[in-house]
């Protein structure tokens, strides 16, 4: 196994906020991040490169999250996916449970918080890996 | 008599025809909903303070839902007062509609200012506006109008003036075209392309609407600084973005003693300036775009100076020095800013009282001042004092005191401009940010060493409500009087939060309370104004001496004694970009109306609806009036209630009737009369064991017999006081949670309204008392030392001839029954004591006798009698 294999994280949220802050903070963790605004430029990317960690908004202006992540898992079931949402859409984030979603995350978060989930999706990547 | 008048007031408010369509029940209903909304209000506004705190990822979406759910609330709890007391303050609405729109038109990004768009007094400024007043505006507002400090009068030019500036010349067209042929085809070198434009801009007349609008602001200066000659300005660039996150600091031109006369043509000069060349190269340079350059104009009253200089609150080269270094020169600085002369040098210590460390006096032979009539001129320092240092140690403790206030509120070190006066007053001229970056590696070390070396007072207790470190020594807080003699730079120490506290926030670096709310008025405040803040310790007062110094980290949670040099740098270097991210501006913005405080004592005359600026005043007065509201409200509604009414058997004949409006009474469905222990109410039973504290009466000083002493307590209102009609009959309305009782008992009337639940924020108690029959000055006497009494217990008291009232709030519920338990005591022991009140050191002597048979209890053992099986009842010994 290479051991410099960084974990690959895709973020996509339309805030631009929400990127500028994740990246950083999930760099300093040793992760190698991209950020994506637009689910378009997001799902060529997935199609180009399989990430190992997706973490994704579900309602976004004029964008589907839900449709996105069901793309990423079709693609890459063992993409693991953290879907970041507002209080009010945390219903609709339950049902993509059936999709293979990893966890959840409310928003507004604390930087740790998505740090430590990151961490246990990470863990539960290395396991299966190791299993294999 | 005035007692007599205040009395029938009381009394005849009974017989009023209630106009109200609604049943009691219905309305206490309504006075508990308004206490929930408060309380989530609160939270929602603690709640958006709190993701300013930089620990939070948060977007837009949440600014829009939030502010929308806070909105909704405040419209509901005007609905809720107005309904408990029938369209009394629908003034609200209009101050309610007010803020809602200035929220509304910040959430879709347009500007709201405060005087129009164009010219704004400092006074009326605040650092929201930064992106129309630019940050250097923004931020000397701040410093005047948030900690009061000395900043020079004036106002500020917008970037919307530049803007229309530009638009009613026709000019935009033009110097963007210039500006994007310079950038993109190299046609024309950066110095014709600046010159180009500046002479546009210099040949361009200002507005006529603008002329008015800065007219206005000098009359307006005129009438608070009357001079013959007329006013002189330093008018200072403030360019959008400029000392903020690029620091365009030094790019732009300053004109110094400018007449009022002339000061539209360096209006001009200043906005021209916006396109110098190094300037033009630096904007560029940085990414900004051509179209971004807007430029903010101040215009600040030219000071009288005797000396000038730059303050750096933290040696920016060895910082792990603890030092503040000044530089100074006579008369204006603007040469020791510029770099052209030497300057005497002070190494000042950062630690009160700020002592000299080190100092250099150079020759300094020439100073720039202001010429007459305008402009400035170089003149030759006299002989004497050309070698003499410009500044003495008190002013450079003085001037480094004002500096680290500055630095404590925006978290970084600071380079500041100041002058001090011919008067010697210091005032500050601009301040920024410093950037210690280099010397970062040396401040800060493993924080996790940092309990190795200093003792931990205390650790994990109490929840935070502002983030920081403070350093500082002890102030314990007592009474009303001793808040003005808290030392500045105190760490405020005080058994509960309160409003009272908030007045003097901006002295204090830090503020730990053993009880109290973290969703309540004064955590918000401390928010606002970024005072380190841990409430809720239980013990801080008893851990805690005054003047101890301590070092309060809220970030962890922990305080340490001495000054712990290493966390307090530890802020400094944390990096926050996301502070300039536009979803922090907009939410601060918005914070800026929703959560200052503007009324925060109900006794001003300006607590009232219209005076309503923010969100939180119009909480904080739904508050204060439901309260009163419906403690008015019992006199009311009285006649409605008598259905519903069961009376008390208890050991004390009190003649009380109790209306049970839900979960007050074991049995509610009887109409026998009830006894004490099916009392379920919980402010209601510690009363009531407090009343029959035996204690109380076994010691009586001129030792009545028991069975007079009982014929008394009970006797009704004499009829001299009142009619035959209202004599008789207490009252109590109680809930689970809730006690209203109006009490007469011998000549005096008592009220009690109190809510306790779980829930701290929710609780209060009001304590009212009236009446006598003896003269008032004994009268007087009793009630002061019913006053003092309830000041021992911490009520917060009002005392008006014989007529006292006492309040207290937000504590938790175990420390409420002990209070409601003394209020019962309290009632017990002075009902009588008029008759025996010859002068006025009883007062004192009887407040010794009152502690003394009335300690602070075992709260255990409190709770065991109010709950246990060894019931008060039992204890009680009437065979005495």
């Amino acid at each position: 196994m290479d051991t410099n294999h960084k974990t690959q994280i895709l973020i996509l949220d339309d805030e631009p906020i929400v990127c500028k802050r994740l990246k950083p903070a999930l760099e300093k963790s040793g992760y190698e991040v991209e950020t994506f605004i637009t689910s378009k430029e997001a799902m060529s990317r997935i199609e180009a490169k399989e990430f190992d960690i997706v973490i994704t908004d579900l309602k976004m202006e004029g964008l589907d999250g839900m449709a996105f992540l069901t793309e990423v898992k079709k693609r890459a079931p063992n993409t693991e996916v953290i879907v970041i949402t507002g209080f009010a859409t945390m219903e609709t984030a339950k049902e993509s449970y059936q999709k293979g979603v990893f966890d959840f995350v409310a928003k507004p978060f604390k930087v740790g918080e998505i740090q430590q989930v990151v961490k246990k999706a990470e863990e539960k990547r290395n396991q299966a890996h190791a299993a294999k | 008599m005035a007692l007599l008048r205040t009395l029938r007031n009381i009394l005849s408010g009974r017989f009023r025809r209630a106009d109200s369509p609604y049943s009691f029940a219905t309305l206490f209903n309504k006075f508990r909903s308004i206490l929930d909304k408060n309380n989530q209000a609160l939270e929602l506004i603690a709640d958006m303070g709190d993701k300013l705190g930089g620990d939070y990822v948060f977007d837009r979406q949440y600014i829009l839902s939030i502010t929308e759910q806070l909105t909704e609330l405040v419209y509901l709890l005007i609905y809720d007062l107005n309904t408990l007391a029938p369209n009394k303050y629908l003034d609200l609405l209009n101050s309610f509609e007010r803020i809602r729109v200035r929220i509304q038109a910040q959430l879709e990004g347009n500007w709201i200012l405060p005087e129009g768009d164009t010219v704004i007094a400092y006074s009326n400024l605040d650092i929201g506006l930064n992106e129309e007043v630019g940050n250097k505006n923004a931020t000397l507002a701040e410093i005047r109008n948030v900690l009061e400090l000395p900043v020079p009068d004036g106002f500020t030019i917008t970037a919307s003036a530049f803007k229309m500036f530009l638009e009613w010349n026709k000019l935009a067209e033009p110097i963007l075209k210039a500006l994007n042929s310079w950038e993109h085809e190299s046609q024309q070198s950066t110095e014709e392309t600046s010159a180009a434009i500046r002479k546009l801009i210099l040949d361009a007349r200002v507005p006529p609407s603008l002329i008015q609008q800065i007219t206005h602001a000098l009359e307006r200066i005129s009438a608070n600084y009357p001079k013959p000659e007329g006013n002189f300005f330093a008018v200072r660039s403030s360019a959008i973005g400029e000392d903020g996150e690029h620091s365009f600091a030094g790019q732009y031109k300053t004109s110094l003693n400018v007449p009022q006369s002339q000061l539209l043509e360096h209006y001009k000069m200043i906005l021209a300036s916006a396109y110098f060349p190094n300037a033009l190269a630096y904007s560029s340079q940085k990414g900004f775009l051509a179209n971004e350059i807007a430029m903010a104009v101040g215009c600040q009253l030219m000071i009288d100076v005797e000396t000038s200089g730059v303050l750096y609150t933290l040696d920016p080269t060895s910082p792990e020095k603890e030092t503040a270094l000044v530089a100074a020169v006579w008369g204006l600085g603007a040469p020791l800013v510029e770099g052209r002369v030497q300057s005497d040098q002070y190494v000042v210590s950062r630690d009160p009282p700020h002592n000299l460390q080190a100092l250099k006096i150079v020759r300094k032979p020439d100073m720039l001042v202001s010429r007459k009539g305008g402009n400035t001129e170089h003149r030759a320092v006299p002989d004497e004092l050309q070698s003499r240092p410009c500044l003495n140690p008190e002013h450079l403790s003085k001037l480094v005191e004002m500096g680290l206030l500055i630095e404590r509120y925006f978290k970084r070190p600071q380079d500041i401009e100041w002058a001090l006066d011919r008067d010697g007053n210091l005032v500050i001229l601009q301040a920024r940010a410093l950037n210690i970056k280099n010397g970062k590696d040396d401040l800060v070390t493993d924080i996790s060493e940092i309990s190795s070396n200093y003792p931990v007072l205390f650790k994990g207790e109490g929840t935070i409500v502002q983030r920081g470190i403070a350093t500082g020594n002890v102030f314990l807080v007592g009474q009303d009087e001793d808040l003005n003699q808290v030392p500045f730079g105190s760490i405020l120490v005080a058994k509960h939060t309160s409003p009272r506290l908030a007045g003097i926030i901006r002295k204090v670096h830090g503020i730990i309370t053993d009880v109290g709310s973290p969703t309540g008025h004064m955590a918000t405040i401390a928010r606002e104004f970024r005072v380190p803040t841990i409430v809720n310790t239980r013990i801080a007062t008893q851990t805690f001496h005054n003047g101890d110094e301590i070092t309060l980290d809220a970030t962890q949670g922990v305080v340490y004694g001495g000054k712990v040099k290493e966390l307090s740098y530890y802020e400094f270097t944390v990096e926050d970009v996301f502070e300039d991210s536009y979803e922090y501006r907009l939410l601060r913005r918005i914070l800026r109306e929703i959560s200052p405080l503007n009324l925060v004592d109900p006794h001003d005359k300006d607590f009232k609806p219209a005076k309503c600026k923010t969100y939180h005043d119009i909480i904080r007065f739904i508050h204060e009036k439901a309260v009163k509201e419906l403690i008015n409200l019992e006199h009311v509604r009285r006649r409605e209630l008598h259905g519903a009414a069961r009376r008390l058997d208890f050991e004390i004949p009190l003649g009380l009737t109790v209306i049970d409006i839900g979960g007050g009474i074991q049995s509610p469905n009887s109409d026998d009369a009830i006894g004490f222990t099916e009392i379920n109410s919980i402010p209601m039973r510690a009363f009531l064991v407090g009343l029959m504290e035996p204690g109380m009466w076994d010691t009586d000083p001129v030792s009545v017999d028991f069975g007079s002493f009982m014929s008394s307590l009970t006797r009704t209102f004499s009829s001299s006081l009142a009619s035959p009609e209202l004599v008789g009959q207490n009252l109590a309305v109680i809930s689970g949670e809730y006690l209203d009782l109006s009490l007469r008992l011998g000549y005096h009337f008592n009220i009690i309204d109190a809510y306790i639940s779980d829930s701290p924020n929710d609780n209060y108690a009001y304590f009212r008392f009236i009446g006598g029959v003896t003269d008032i000055v004994r009268r007087s006497r009793r009630a002061r030392l019913i006053a003092a009494i309830l000041e021992r217990l911490n009520f917060r008291v009002e005392l008006r001839g014989d007529l006292v009232v006492g309040r207290i709030k937000k504590l938790e519920r175990a420390i409420m029954e002990e209070k409601l338990w003394m209020l019962g005591g309290l009632v017990s022991y002075t009902r009588q004591l008029d008759i025996r009140l010859d002068n006025d050191e009883q007062v004192d002597q009887f407040l010794q006798d009152f502690t003394e048979k009335m300690p602070k209890p075992n709260s255990m053992n409190l709770q065991r009698r109010l709950y246990g099986h060894e019931s008060q009842n039992t204890n009680f010994d009437t065979g005495r």
